[in-house]
């Protein structure tokens, strides 16, 4: 028998099959895009953003960028929002919502002005939609009025949220950040406090992906020039879960959330966004206290049926670590994300090297020489990489050896100090390290659990 | 029924690489130091810098290591033995499998020629002294391009039409396209080295070359004691090849034909043989599978083809009128009692090369032939050799290496005749 998990959860108070959603992009453009998108597994869907504005594309729209011939690496968009006329836009949630009254459809909406949000808000209320959310986020909106520009703008932020929110009181708005900003959770109390419920994170990155060197442009190329515009992919999730947890960890966007209205027990209801492709990648998300996530570029590359090893996989992680909710994990590792100047730097962990496994192929001992420490001696006769002492615990050969298993954390070396807390010396074992009782024996063990 | 490979005589039966099969499989090289690969090849074509350059997107570059390495670098691609040479010692194989090398070599050599890429370049200073080369199969076209490189004048005689050697003449352009060879020959030719054809170069023709280039290679028939080995359909495997490229149209494969012998050579006439329209092939190996010479790919490649490989048994008759051969008799050879007759109308013999008359060329030649070197190439006074003529067979990638080693013995002694 197949593993079976509850994936459903509740976001905003909303019951969800699963955490599993579209985001508002090209993916969920149509009526007959997103019930796709339904029968094949996916939750709930952010549908294209709509606007009073229509927009106007130009074409070609996209661009990649690879690395070692692998493609998608990362992915470029010119697209603005919806190019449909508004109306129709919403009688295709007005038919999704009505045809697939258990998934979510969102609405998701961007005005230029409070008249034109809140004539959005009333329309996606009349469509039927449980959730709203503001593209405050879009890089490459032809007008300042509207995308990443308002989107750093606090003032504009908490108005235009506000006008949702006051046309709108019992429907949940979800303001969209950009990353293109100095400071996400700035912005995002500037939206709690006009009245979103939460907020999503990231919108694409401000990008130049490739230079064509025919026309001496970017690329796209649409009649000899390029833009700027949003890069998204795998590329920008480091990115993506670096904001999800600065707005996650923020004690002052959790106060707020948790003494709004849209107060479920569950402090601030990030929904997570950002080059998501496997369940792997959803349980990151989740894991910094995001509880929901939403996908395109994977989508853009292989289609909805990712879903279906996204659901499974996530499955069997749950199976394999005895969860049997996502509740269980969701904000795992929010604890144990901390400063630089937190971090137990008492120690170094040195590499160990299977000599069985060694194809000798010294990429280690290039990468010691050239980037770090020279800790590493090249045995030219057994083609075989020997450590010296010169190792400060790095990992950097680890991380560039090509064979599995073959360079490994190894002995444990632990630093001595003097009174002035400079290290002197190295000793085999912590019991010079004056840790609160018992901490260091337990701190021994579990670092021991954690690199066995 | 089995179902076999349809493929074309002149058609190269395995297909290159696409800019990006070629970005995939160079991200698999694992960028050793000190590269195993590079060591591994006999010519020095240096691998491990060639896919590096691939890596990192600079496929002009890989073009210019291969070709200022190995003039025949386009060739080497596609007849070397790598799974004994540079594939083997790559490091990879550790892993799972090794870099498919000559593949990406093939690549970075159809890009030079897609860009029109002159990589080599002979200086505008010219040396005093003129060389003369003997032959124009891999050993001497790689000698003269050495020297042409070092600015001396290089005259390249060869008693055939065309340049090339075995290249042109003893290989199946299924597996060696002539485009390629011409295309490795023009980067010679670009060198200006000068060609003679359609000449047998006498002793005197030579008199006049301050150093003199052997590398006539191996022509003359290895052939077994047969009875009825005067009969027509009999052929020698450079004979009935030669005969496949240059008549064309006018050559008549035969309908069942026996290849003997178990290298790349015997091979490459049953392959021949089948693509030119055969219907039945067979190679006859005396031998066991594991004893052959030739490279297990090929045999599966034959097999592919629908032809069949029969082993431990040799001929020892062919039997039919002076026009017409029917078939060929042939006996055990670990079991000498085993006995067997196949229906053949051509027979031909892969069971290897021997030397010609080299007297013309002021070289000491040993009981079996092949001419006398010592270190570098060296056969006395102004006279050098190397190649098949010299190691008494081997691959093309050794003959280039021993031509450019004899080159460098060629220089090192002209400029020691000029300090003089």
């Amino acid at each position: 028998m197949a593993v079976k998990k509850d994936l459903s959860l509740k976001y905003l108070g909303v019951d969800c099959l699963n955490p599993f959603f579209l985001s508002s992009s090209p993916v969920g453009g149509n009526y007959d895009m997103v019930a796709k998108c339904y029968e094949t597994g996916w939750g709930g869907c952010f549908f294209k953003t709509v606007g009073i504005f229509v927009a106007d594309e130009c074409s070609p729209r996209f661009d990649q960028t690879n690395k070692e011939g692998l493609p998608w690496v990362g992915f470029k968009n010119m697209e603005q929002i919806s190019d449909k006329p508004t109306e129709l836009n919403f009688e295709y949630m007005y038919r999704l919502i009505r045809d697939y009254p258990e998934h979510i459809t969102v609405a998701s909406i961007m005005g230029s002005s409070v008249d034109e949000w809140k004539k959005l808000a009333k329309m996606a209320d009349e469509a039927g939609a449980k959730i709203i959310e503001g593209n405050f986020s879009c890089p490459q909106m032809t007008s300042h009025d509207m995308g990443s520009d308002v989107g750093t703008n606090n003032e504009l932020v908490e108005s235009y949220s506000r006008a949702v929110a006051e046309t709108v009181p019992h429907i949940p708005f979800v303001a969209k950040m950009t990353p293109n900003c100095k400071n996400m959770e700035e912005h995002a109390r500037a939206a709690l406090k006009g009245g979103a419920a939460a907020v999503s994170a990231i919108n694409t990155i401000k990008s130049i992906t490739n230079i064509d060197f025919e026309n001496n442009t970017g690329m796209p190329v649409v009649d000899g020039k390029s833009s700027i515009s949003g890069y998204s992919g795998a590329a920008v999730k480091p990115i993506a879960l670096r904001f999800c947890t600065q707005v996650q960890q923020d004690e002052e966007i959790q106060r707020m959330a948790k003494e709004g209205k849209w107060n479920f027990g569950h402090g601030h209801e990030m929904s997570g966004i950002g080059g998501i492709e496997t369940w792997r990648d959803v349980a990151e998300f989740l894991a910094i206290g995001c509880r929901n996530i939403q996908v395109t570029t994977a989508i853009m590359q292989y289609g909805y049926r990712i879903v279906e090893d996204m659901a499974s996989g996530l499955m069997h992680f749950m199976d394999e670590k005895g969860y049997d909710h996502l509740d269980e994990f969701i904000g795992c590792a929010l604890p144990n994300l901390i400063p630089a100047e937190d971090l137990n730097r008492d120690y170094k962990v040195l590499p160990a090297f299977d000599e069985k496994k060694c194809i000798g192929c010294g990429r280690c001992y290039i990468s010691c020489y050239d980037a770090a420490h020279q800790a590493i001696d090249w045995n030219e006769k057994k083609r075989r990489p020997e450590l010296n002492d010169n190792c400060v615990g790095c990992h950097l050969c680890l991380n560039v050896c090509p064979v599995q298993g073959c360079i490994t954390p190894g002995e444990i070396k632990w630093k001595v100090r003097d009174e002035n807390g400079v290290a002197v010396r190295e000793a085999n074992d912590a019991t010079h390290i004056k840790f609160k009782k018992d901490a260091r024996k337990e701190k021994k063990l579990a670092l021991k659990a954690q690199y066995e | 029924m089995s179902k076999v490979v349809k493929a074309k005589y002149t058609a190269e039966a395995v297909p290159g690489f696409t800019h990006r099969t070629a970005l995939e499989e160079a991200a698999r090289c694992l960028l050793c130091h000190d590269a195993p690969c590079s060591k591994g090849c006999p010519a020095g074509t240096d691998p491990a810098k060639f896919i590096r350059s691939i890596r990192f997107r600079n496929v002009k570059g890989a073009a210019e290591t291969i070709r200022e390495n190995n003039v025949l670098g386009g060739s080497c691609a596609r007849v070397c033995p790598y799974d004994n040479l540079c594939e083997e010692a790559c490091s990879r194989c550790g892993i799972d499998r090794p870099i498919e090398i000559g593949k990406l070599q093939r690549y970075a050599i159809e890009q030079e020629k897609l860009f029109k890429m002159k990589t080599l370049k002979a200086p505008s200073k010219k040396q005093a002294e003129k060389v003369a080369c003997v032959g124009a199969g891999p050993a001497s076209l790689a000698c003269a391009a050495e020297l042409a490189k070092a600015g001396y004048k290089v005259t390249i005689f060869e008693r055939e039409e065309k340049a090339g050697g075995m290249l042109t003449y003893g290989i199946v352009p299924s597996r060696l396209p002539q485009s390629v060879v011409d295309h490795d020959i023009a980067q010679v030719k670009g060198l200006g080295v000068k060609f003679v054809f359609n000449t047998e170069a006498k002793a005197e023709d030579l008199e006049a070359f301050d150093a003199v280039f052997v590398g006539t290679g191996l022509w003359d028939a290895n052939l077994p004691k047969l009875k009825g080995a005067e009969l027509k359909g009999v052929y020698s495997a450079v004979d009935y090849l030669k005969q496949a490229r240059t008549k064309k149209k006018d050559f008549d494969p035969g309908k069942r034909v026996i290849v003997v012998g178990g290298g790349d050579v015997a091979i490459d006439c049953a392959v021949t043989a089948k693509l030119l329209g055969a219907e039945d092939v067979r190679i006859l190996y005396r031998r066991t599978i594991e004893e052959a010479p030739a490279n297990i790919n090929e045999f599966h490649y034959a097999l592919s083809l629908g032809i069949g490989i029969t082993t431990g048994l040799y001929p020892v008759a062919a039997i039919g009128t002076k026009t017409k051969m029917n078939k060929v008799e042939a006996v055990g050879f670990y079991d000498k009692k085993a006995k067997a007759e196949f229906s053949c109308d051509a027979l031909v013999f892969a069971t290897g090369q021997k030397p010609e008359d080299q007297s013309a060329y002021g070289v000491d030649v040993n009981e079996k032939g092949f001419v006398k070197v010592k270190k570098g190439g060296k056969a006395g006074g102004k006279f050098f050799a190397a190649g098949d003529i010299v190691n008494g067979g081997k691959t093309v990638v050794e003959a280039v290496a021993e031509g450019k080693e004899a080159a460098a013995s060629i220089i090192a002694y002209l400029e020691k005749k000029g300090v003089k």
